[in-house]
């Protein structure tokens, strides 16, 4: 299938940055990253600035730098990254970049704001000091308070944290104490993630060598369970199984993603949704520096997803929104009637109330979410 | 040539006491093949057959002999070892007049050699006793030469030893069956007479039939009637295998050799049937064999139901290479469309899963094997059933009888007291205890089919470290207080998994079952009870809690292919298993509940 096919909306076309530094690698984290102190991170910024350039054209709406630590970089190699996005796309609307807690300074927040960032995602994690330091975070609590008050303070106004729920150690206690304690900070954005013992991670080493055990599944999901009652108890809404936030305060960039629109990643592992192939990036700084010095292309894995391949993929995707899919969206994004396409799965979960359908929309149901893959399994293939 | 001058004799002996590799010297010796080109042991014509070291279809090679300065042609025809083999082996010894007798110098008599032996004997063929192996260090060939005197009243000091492996002995045993084995009885005076002993298909030159020519010929073009089934067909070649298929004008009496006549499917042709001229046909048709008696049963049905045209079509090229296997269509409530399926045993039932696994790419499921039963009905009719599903309501059936056997285990002493308790929980009757040495015995029984066809035979193996032996043999259908399990799965009677076994162990046997359903099931988004019903009476529950929690916590721009990939692997992991009512149901279920481990 040719991009022709599509029907985008260019408007709403995501930029996404990946800066693969790290000062050390937490034990969960399964993106690439390398410690930057091997590394020549203006060489890096400048090859991320030359393969931006070949979208010059294109019209993004959003931008994110993440990771990785775009906090660890120098904070004029981080200026010059910024600058060069909005100069080149000045119509970009939400500008986030990522933060470790205590990683940028005061100075480099206010120069970041007014290079046109206007939300920042702060890697939080935990409030709770054990697990914080189980999960090889560098930072403190204390730091997470200073940097969301820093950030308001100078004038940010959509911030978001990330949690991370399920940790092992922890209880129903502690992550409320941490829900509540993000809360109380006025953030406009959460995103709270069940621990993932993901493939090649430190943690699923530990978990093989029998050293960490998952929380025991039933308190998994009342953890989940607790962070949607507490969220939205406390202004926020859930509009993705993960994501939260007060109202209107959604994160747009990530939106595009469960729209499966078109998106560009830039940078060592980035994966990009365009010209109707995904495709994704070598994921060594080196080689992928000199490619780009070489007017090489920096691409190791493509796919071209066929119509019904990609039909599939939006269904899955959408279905992650508490929205869900939007049949005249859909339609017109795919060219197939969701009904009709999984007429049979979705008359299945119809009965079961784990899917329903209001305003013209098929969503998860509140008992569905903390079991969506298998449910999302059937819509992955026809 | 004159029948004087032919010898057909084939090889008894225990799966690894060296039938394969004494057919390969005999084949040696004889200039059929050279050292450099044999494939190892070339009378295994299948892989599958060559990987589990046994033979299942009987072949035959015919070898020029010169003894006392005279030509002779020697007829070999190969039989399986296997226990679920019988009819086979019976077809090939009615084709011969004499068999070798082989067993391992330092293993001794095992039961399938006695079997085949007594089989042997019941046919009238001469048996001349050989003991392999006799180079090995461990090899004892006067102890075995002594078990088979005992057992099977060859007398010791006839016994030939020899060593395959190394060739010792093995010119002497040619010479032997020249010497020793008769000849086939001339016929060649009368109408043609040929008993079909076996039959493959060959995707080119449609069936080939194997035959030994009793009395009169065969020749090419002859215009030939099977009897049995009462069709006429004319021979477009005939030949011998030396090993290759070689083409020759005619077949005469006491010759081994195969036709081909255009017959098109496996199906037409009855293993046992006699081929006869059309226009001088014989007065009576040759005896035949034993028919196939196929003693266990299972379903098959396919994991997805569009699929069912394509399993028949795969059953239908499995029968037509093996007339011991059957197939009828059945359909089940719960898992649509299959057929049910028949075989001379568990083996024979396994060979044919993984041709089936091998050769196609179905996605099957398969119930539990279960042996045939017989019922009376209220108004004196006898049945056979098959399935536990055909049995009807308990109020209409006066009788229900199950199968019975004679069991026959060889062990060292050592593990007797094991071997007994064990027959002892399986309902076997001990009718006689025979000491073949000091060291070895041979316990008979009378033991219900049902309990010795699963996994009582690994459970005798563990037990006496490998050393015992078994065989078994259909003996009558006999009066058994049996009852009938079912299984509910989330409400649901699932007739496929039903099972009929003994009143006393039922209760137990159905508690068991469903603890191994409990763990075979995987959780679902819902709780699946599961129950026990005995005479529609629910005895027993257990519930298969729901999963709590599914769900990718991140799924951004760079992850899509990946969770992709993940999302469809847990999509085809479900259309592996069958589909009852909301539940999946993976293949593993229905055969765990013949699993006795704890």
């Amino acid at each position: 299938m040719s991009g022709e096919d599509f029907q985008f909306d260019s408007g709403q076309m995501a930029l996404y940055v990946h800066i693969p530094f790290c000062t050390s690698k937490c034990c969960y984290c399964s993106f690439y990253s390398e410690p930057i102190i091997d590394h020549d991170s203006k060489a890096l910024v400048s090859a991320l600035i030359k393969e931006m350039e070949k979208y010059a054209d294109a019209d993004f709406r959003t931008a994110y730098i993440g990771g990785g630590s775009p906090s660890c970089l120098a904070s004029e190699q981080l200026l010059r990254l910024v600058e060069k996005i909005t100069h080149r796309f000045p119509d970009i609307a939400e500008f986030t970049v990522e933060a470790n807690p205590g990683q940028l300074t005061p100075d480099t927040l206010v120069q970041l704001l007014n290079a046109g960032v206007n939300r920042l995602s702060i890697g939080a994690q935990s409030f709770n000091t054990v697990e914080l330091e189980f999960l090889g975070r560098r930072h403190t609590v204390d730091a997470i308070n200073a940097t969301v008050s820093t950030a308001k303070n100078i004038g940010f106004k959509n911030i978001n944290l990330d949690l991370i729920f399920a940790v092992p150690g922890s209880n129903l206690d502690s992550w409320s104490k941490s829900l509540n304690a993000a809360i109380a900070l006025g953030v406009q954005h959460i995103s709270a993630y069940s621990l993932t013992f993901e493939q090649g991670t430190l943690l699923e080493k530990l978990l093989q060598l029998g050293e960490v055990e998952p929380l025991p599944e039933e308190l998994d999901r009342q953890m989940y369970e607790l962070a949607i009652d507490t969220l939205s108890a406390n202004g926020f809404t859930q509009y993705e199984i993960s994501n939260f936030s007060k109202s209107e305060f959604e994160c747009l960039h990530n939106l595009t993603y469960w729209a499966n629109h078109p998106y560009v990643g830039i940078g060592p592992a980035a994966g990009s949704f365009y010209d109707g192939h995904r495709t994704i990036n070598m994921a060594d700084i080196k080689k992928y520096i000199a490619a780009i010095q070489r007017d090489g292309d920096p691409v190791t894995q493509t796919e071209e997803p066929n119509e019904i391949e990609f039909a599939c993929e939006t269904a899955v995707l959408n279905l992650r929104r508490t929205q869900g899919i939007d049949m005249g969206e859909y339609e017109q994004l795919t060219g197939y009637d969701p009904l009709e396409l999984f007429a049979d799965t979705i008359d299945k979960y119809l009965k079961m109330k784990l899917l329903k359908i209001q305003s013209g929309k098929i969503c998860l149901t509140r008992d569905a979410l903390p079991i969506a893959d298998s449910i999302l399994c059937d819509f992955s293939v026809i | 040539m004159t029948t004087e001058h032919i010898r057909n004799f084939s090889i008894i002996a225990h799966i690894d006491h060296g039938k394969s590799t004494l057919a390969d010297r005999m084949l040696e010796l004889t200039g059929l093949i050279d050292e450099r080109d044999k494939k190892e042991q070339l009378l295994d014509n299948m892989e599958l057959e060559r990987e589990r070291g046994i033979t299942i279809k009987a072949s035959a090679v015919t070898m020029p002999y010169t003894y006392e300065g005279k030509e002779y042609m020697l007829n070999l025809i190969d039989t399986p070892g296997h226990v679920d083999f019988h009819y086979e082996v019976s077809r090939a010894l009615a084709a011969c007049e004499g068999a070798l007798l082989v067993v391992d110098a330092s293993q001794g008599v095992e039961a399938q050699t006695v079997a085949n032996a007594y089989l042997a004997m019941e046919t009238d063929t001469e048996l001349l006793g050989v003991i392999n192996k006799v180079d090995l260090a461990s090899a004892q060939p006067e102890r075995v030469a002594e078990e088979i005197e005992h057992i099977l009243g060859i007398r010791k000091n006839e016994c030939f030893k020899i060593s395959a492996k190394t060739g010792v002995g093995v010119a002497d045993l040619l010479d032997a069956i020249v010497a020793f084995l008769p000849p086939p009885e001339d016929n060649s005076d009368k109408p043609a007479a040929a008993l079909i002993f076996d039959s493959h298909c060959d995707d080119y030159r449609g069936v080939i039939c194997y035959v030994r020519v009793f009395a009169g010929e065969l020749k090419v073009k002859q215009k030939i009637k099977l009897m049995g089934v009462d069709r006429s067909y004319q021979i477009s070649e005939l030949g011998k295998f030396t090993p290759e298929m070689t083409p020759t004008d005619k077949l005469g009496t006491g010759e081994v050799g195969y036709v081909i006549a255009n017959i098109k499917q496996l199906a037409d042709v009855t293993i046992g049937d006699t081929i006869t001229d059309e226009n001088a046909p014989a007065a009576e048709p040759l005896v035949g064999y034993k028919p196939p008696m196929q003693m266990v049963f299972s379903d098959f049905y396919p994991g997805n139901n569009t699929d069912y045209p394509k399993l028949r079509i795969a059953f239908d090229k499995l029968a037509l290479n093996d007339s011991s296997f059957s197939f009828v269509p059945q359909s089940s409530p719960a898992l649509g469309f299959g057929f049910r399926c028949g075989f001379l045993g568990l083996l024979h039932m396994e060979i044919i899963q993984e041709r089936l696994e091998r050769e196609n790419d179905i996605d099957v499921i398969q119930t539990a094997p279960t042996v045939s039963y017989e019922i009376v009905t209220n108004d004196g009719k006898t049945k056979r059933i098959d399935s536990p599903s055909q049995l009807p309501d308990m109020a209409y059936v006066e009788e229900l009888r199950e199968p019975f056997v004679k069991l026959e285990i060889i062990t060292g002493k050592d593990s007797i007291g094991a071997i007994m308790k064990l027959a002892d929980d399986r309902r076997c009757k001990l009718l006689k205890t025979d000491y073949l040495s000091p060291a070895r015995v041979m316990l008979e029984y009378k033991a219900p089919l049902a309990e010795i066809v699963y996994d009582f035979y690994d459970l005798l193996k563990g037990i006496s470290r490998g050393y015992a032996t078994m065989d078994y043999e259909f003996t009558a259908f006999e009066k058994s207080n049996l009852v009938k399990i079912d299984i509910l799965v989330n409400k649901i009677k699932v007739d496929a998994l039903s099972l009929i076994v003994h009143r006393d162990n039922a209760a137990a046997k159905g508690r068991r079952i469903i603890i191994r359903l409990r763990r075979a099931i995987p959780r679902h988004q819902f709780e699946i009870p599961l129950q026990i019903a005995i005479g529609g009476k629910i005895i027993a529950r257990e519930t298969i809690k729901a999963f709590r929690k599914d769900v990718t916590a991140k799924l951004y721009g760079g992850d899509v292919t990946r969770k992709m990939k993940v999302l469809k692997r847990q999509k085809e992991g479900k259309k592996r298993m069958k589909s009852i009512g909301s539940v999946q149901i993976p293949q593993k279920a229905f055969m765990s509940i013949l699993d006795t481990s704890e």
